[in-house]
């Protein structure tokens, strides 16, 4: 027993306020009772939702207290309601301004908040989650460190045996098979791992038996989808499946021998078929490799705390496995499987910026309610003051103007719903997103929406009600209304509004900015008309007639009048090889640099339009250049302290290797990263290293030109389909996570400033209301409509500076952080400021002129004859 | 014999539901008991959960009907500091699941098993 967990008090208040008292003790002290007896039976988390759920439900009318126990006055409350309606109907534009303010504020911030939800809580679904970590090789080198997420088949069992205080692991390859279907070969992903898979992670299963989802060696456990496509039905235990392993070049018969259960969509493992790596005939050659990382490994310790003292005792297990000289420079380290989001998906920061977002675009709503409702108190004084004459307690207007405000959260607050039920689809289809409010039980949507109006009524109407409710009789009675003090803090509640709106608008046209700059940067190739086939030996049932295929494919292609280069190579831009290897300058006595390698053909560059900044190409078709040839990078020459002028060598082991060019940096990944030191070797086509033709060619009419391909392809009977793509499209999908993020900030910055608009409009309503008098007589004295106007807008000039002053460090320190992420990064320059100047200046002109406009030039005679 | 049935309940005025059965049995089992005791029993015997707002309503209309009597016990810590209700069947209560249980009995002797055999 770690401590002794209570149940939440909230409900038991709840209860015992609304409860009859005879009936009290039994009902919560059973409800205490069973919350103990649950949390040893189904855990805390779950005796807590139920505990909430009967405290609910125990709130039914046979066990409530009569109306007079409650002490509630309801026709009190009935006329509060009349009233707040009558007010609400009286003034149509303002009750409008606030509701529809209101209302799409709780719409912007139910969507942001749904969206961020499913980030930050991804993989929450794992309930080990906190125990989990990766197992991962840090290389130490002078540069810093480099972390590699790879890691070696037997490290799992290693690790188990070595340390006890990691409980269990499990060892995770996602690779690619073909499930073979009336002769048909269909890709799908596939997972190789343990059997402890689903004892680390929360997979369950549908059908079969979860504590042993696999029944022996030919086991495969698949998702619910692929039984039905393969099958026909769900449950599918027993069926024989037959797969194509393109990696191996051998065909496997599995069983079924169990479906998943369904889980969420945020999560970073998907499997959809998973079967035991143990179990493949394949296996055993790579058992005890300690010099081939391709898997994950996870490990689930029984103390997340342990995980540094087993950081600190790691360095052992590296000397014993490769040596005192490797322990030197190299670490085994845990990521917490709580950060992997961060580190491989996405930022987990960005989604609580959203959630800040949301937050203002809702404050942003709540302060226009508070300064229209404060605004109108010199109109309500009257009818306050005979309340007050009548003997209206301080506490009870605080509570009809209470009950107001909770009348207009209230229908804010459901229409906003009715927006998110109506928007969602378009949301979810625009940004390529899959949220909704109805995946949610109808209940906690219900409690949520509640809460959301109680809160919304609390903070907007409780500086209102206490300041409307301190209206002094006697001034009502002289006609004399004083409500001095408000000015100051409504003005500061607008300065609030615009620093919002500034923050908002630059940040989005800086973010904008840097977006269009990775967009549009030179990348150092030539990305246009470029068409990529992703097509490897492995597609075809015997490689070396694969190798033969391809090569009559690729010549096929090179034979076509609009094709002006065809290329074959291991890797392409946008992704870039991921192999490394240990490489030293001849000569050099250090460490070997670990480096990044890849295969081209000789007509790599001149395909993509890279620029060979010193020596030659490799030569085509040349054997020689194969075997001992290297053309390096920029990065990487200066990696190796290379000078252009000499023959330079690296060593790969004992082996020699000539430097025979050096090309351009090009970037091959997003911006976000500095181009990374890079080898290059050749191969000519002809050899199954290469995974991808690049064509460079005309793309007039091409329709006609890709049946004309695919015909091709189809002819040379590989194991899958075409896959292609094209260059600009991959770099633009570099880009989609920033994209998604601009354009969600842009849409929401519309939306607060839109918000912001409405109030502002109000509350010039209300000013030029208050100050008519003021301006005819001016204007019968002799004033100038333009003296008049600036009149007015010096007011708004004011709060526009002090909103800049405030708005625009906080944009500074938040981008500028924001940018720490890219490498190939943008200056915050002024003019982005200049321009969110003009944008507000230009709105408020809007907002703000054609109201003074009219009032400065309405005749005089009107306002004034009433005196 | 299905008139007879519903003769007795009407008899003696009282319409008892399944749940309602259910509990006066573990009532009877267990000579006196309260709320969440009964919630574990149920759980025991059935093999499936049922929710403590369900368990007091039936109480309540069982006792309305003369079948259990009830008084307050003592307060524990872990109630939260809070007594509970004991609750013990009745003699009408006894009799009320007897006879149930024995109209039932006879009624089953009925089914001619011969039909259902193999299936």
């Amino acid at each position: 027993m770690k401590s002794n967990p209570q149940p939440p008090n909230w409900p038991d208040k709840l209860l015992s306020r609304f409860c009859r008292p005879e009936l009290a003790d039994e009902i919560l002290g059973d409800l205490h009772e069973a919350f103990h007896w649950r949390v040893d039976t189904i855990g805390v988390k779950s005796a807590r939702r139920k505990f909430i759920w009967e405290c609910l439900k125990s709130i039914k009318p046979s066990n409530l207290r009569s109306f007079h126990h409650l002490s509630l006055n309801t026709m009190i409350i009935r006329n509060y309601l009349k009233i707040a309606f009558r007010n609400l109907l009286k003034r149509k534009s303002f009750s409008f301004i606030n509701i529809f303010g209101l209302a799409t504020g709780v719409a912007a911030f139910i969507l942001i908040f749904l969206y961020a939800i499913q980030i930050l809580t991804f993989d929450d679904f794992h309930e080990k989650k906190d125990s989990i970590f990766l197992v991962y090789k840090e290389r130490i080198t002078p540069d810093g460190t480099q972390p590699t997420y790879d890691t070696w088949v037997p490290m799992k069992d290693r690790l188990l045996s070595e340390y006890p205080d990691i409980q269990s692991g499990a060892r995770v390859y996602s690779t690619e098979a073909r499930v073979i279907k009336n002769n048909q070969y269909i890709e799908e992903n596939i997972l190789y791992t343990d059997e402890s898979f689903f004892d680390v992670f929360s997979f369950r299963l549908k059908f079969g038996n979860s504590d042993q989802p696999f029944q022996d060696k030919s086991s495969i456990v698949l998702l619910p989808e692929i039984a039905l496509k393969y099958f026909g039905k769900e449950n599918a235990i027993g069926e024989e499946m037959e797969l194509f392993i393109p990696d191996e070049d051998t065909t496997l018969r599995f069983y079924v021998s169990g479906i998943l259960a369904e889980y969420p969509t945020n999560t970073s493992l998907q499997p959809n078929m998973v079967i035991q790596m143990e179990g493949l005939p394949f296996y055993p050659r790579y058992a005890s490799r300690w010099d081939n990382s391709f898997i994950e490994t996870y490990v689930l310790l029984d103390d997340p705390n342990s995980a540094q003292s087993l950081e600190l005792a790691f360095p052992n297990l590296v000397e014993s496995i490769w040596g005192a000289e490797v322990m030197d420079n190299t670490n085994f380290k845990l990521l917490p499987y709580t950060a992997y989001y961060d580190n491989f998906v996405g930022s987990k920061k960005d989604a609580r910026t959203l959630v800040f977002i949301g937050l203002g675009i809702l404050l942003i709503a709540i302060i226009n309610f508070m300064n229209l409702s404060t605004a109108q108190a010199s109109q309500r004084s009257k009818e306050i003051g005979l309340r007050k004459v009548l003997g209206a307690f301080k506490g009870q207007l605080r509570s009809q103007f209470m009950t107001e405000a909770m009348v207009v959260s209230l229908l804010s607050a459901l229409f906003g719903v009715g927006l998110v039920l109506l928007g969602t689809p378009y949301f979810n289809e625009f940004f390529g997103v899959t949220i909704s409010l109805l995946q949610y039980p109808i209940t906690q949507v219900l409690v949520f929406i509640f809460m959301l109006t109680l809160l919304l009524g609390f903070l907007s109407g409780s500086y209102p009600a206490l300041y409307l409710s301190s209206v002094k009789v006697l001034d009502v009675l002289r006609q004399k209304f004083s409500f001095g003090k408000s000015v100051g803090l409504r003005n500061a509640l607008v300065i609030v509004q615009f620093a919002i709106a500034v923050f908002l608008i630059s940040s989005t046209l800086l973010i904008r900015n840097q977006i269009y700059y990775m967009a549009d940067k030179d990348m150092g190739f030539d990305p246009g008309e470029t068409l990529i086939i992703n097509a490897s030996a492995g597609d075809f049932l015997d490689r070396d007639q694969g190798i033969v295929k391809l090569n009559t494919f690729k010549n096929e292609l090179k034979s076509k009048s609009y094709m002006k280069a065809v290329t074959m190579s291991r890797s392409v831009p946008t992704f870039w090889t991921r192999s490394f290897m240990f490489v030293r300058p001849d000569g050099w006595t250090g460490d070997p640099l670990r480096m990044r390698f890849t295969y081209l053909d000789a007509h790599f560059f001149d395909t993509y339009d890279i620029e060979i900044k010193y020596g030659n190409h490799f030569l085509p078709d040349s054997e020689g250049d194969q075997r001992n040839s290297v053309i390096l990078n920029e990065a990487a020459m200066k990696a190796f302290e290379f000078t252009p002028e000499n023959n330079n060598v690296i060593k790969i082991g004992e082996t020699s290797i000539n430097v025979v060019g050096v090309v351009e940096d090009f970037n091959f990944e997003s911006l976000q990263n500095e181009v990374a030191p890079t080898l290059m070797f050749h191969r000519t086509a002809e050899h199954a290293v290469h995974r991808y033709i690049t064509c460079k060619m005309e793309m007039t009419g091409l329709s006609s030109k890709m049946e004309e391909i695919e015909a091709m392809w189809k002819n040379l009977g590989a194991t899958k389909s075409i896959d292609y793509t094209f260059m600009n499209d991959r770099i633009d999908r570099l880009y989609e996570s920033e994209q998604r993020y601009m354009a969600l900030i842009t849409l929401f910055s519309i939306i607060s400033i839109i918000i912001a608009c409405l109030g502002l409009y109000g509350l010039t309503l209300f000013i030029i209301e208050k100050r008519q008098k003021e301006i005819s007589i001016r204007k019968v004295l002799g004033a100038e409509v333009k003296g008049l106007i600036s009149l007015i807008f010096k007011d708004f000039a004011k709060w526009v500076i002090a909103a800049f002053a405030i708005g625009i460090p906080v944009v500074i320190y938040f981008i500028s952080g924001w940018l720490e992420n890219y490498h190939y990064r943008i200056d915050i320059s002024w003019i982005t400021f200049a321009m969110t100047l003009i944008t507000i200046i230009v709105l408020v002109t809007i907002t703000v002129g054609y109201q003074s406009l009219r009032a400065a030039n309405s005749n005089p005679v009107k306002y004034l004859k009433d005196e | 014999m299905r008139i007879d049935y519903l003769n007795i309940i009407n008899h003696m005025n009282l319409q008892l539901g399944v749940l309602e059965e259910i509990i006066l049995i573990i009532l009877l089992m267990k000579d006196e008991t309260y709320g969440v005791d009964i919630a574990k029993e149920y759980e025991k015997q059935l093999n499936q959960s049922i929710s403590l707002p369900a368990i007091h309503v039936v109480l309540k209309r069982l006792e309305k009907k003369g079948l259990v009597n009830s008084q307050m016990g003592e307060p524990t810590a872990e109630r939260g500091g809070r007594r509970k209700r004991i609750y013990t069947a009745t003699n009408k209560g006894f009799e009320a699941a007897r006879d149930l249980q024995h109209k039932r009995n006879e009624m089953w002797k009925l089914i001619p098993k011969l039909n259902f055999i193999g299936s």
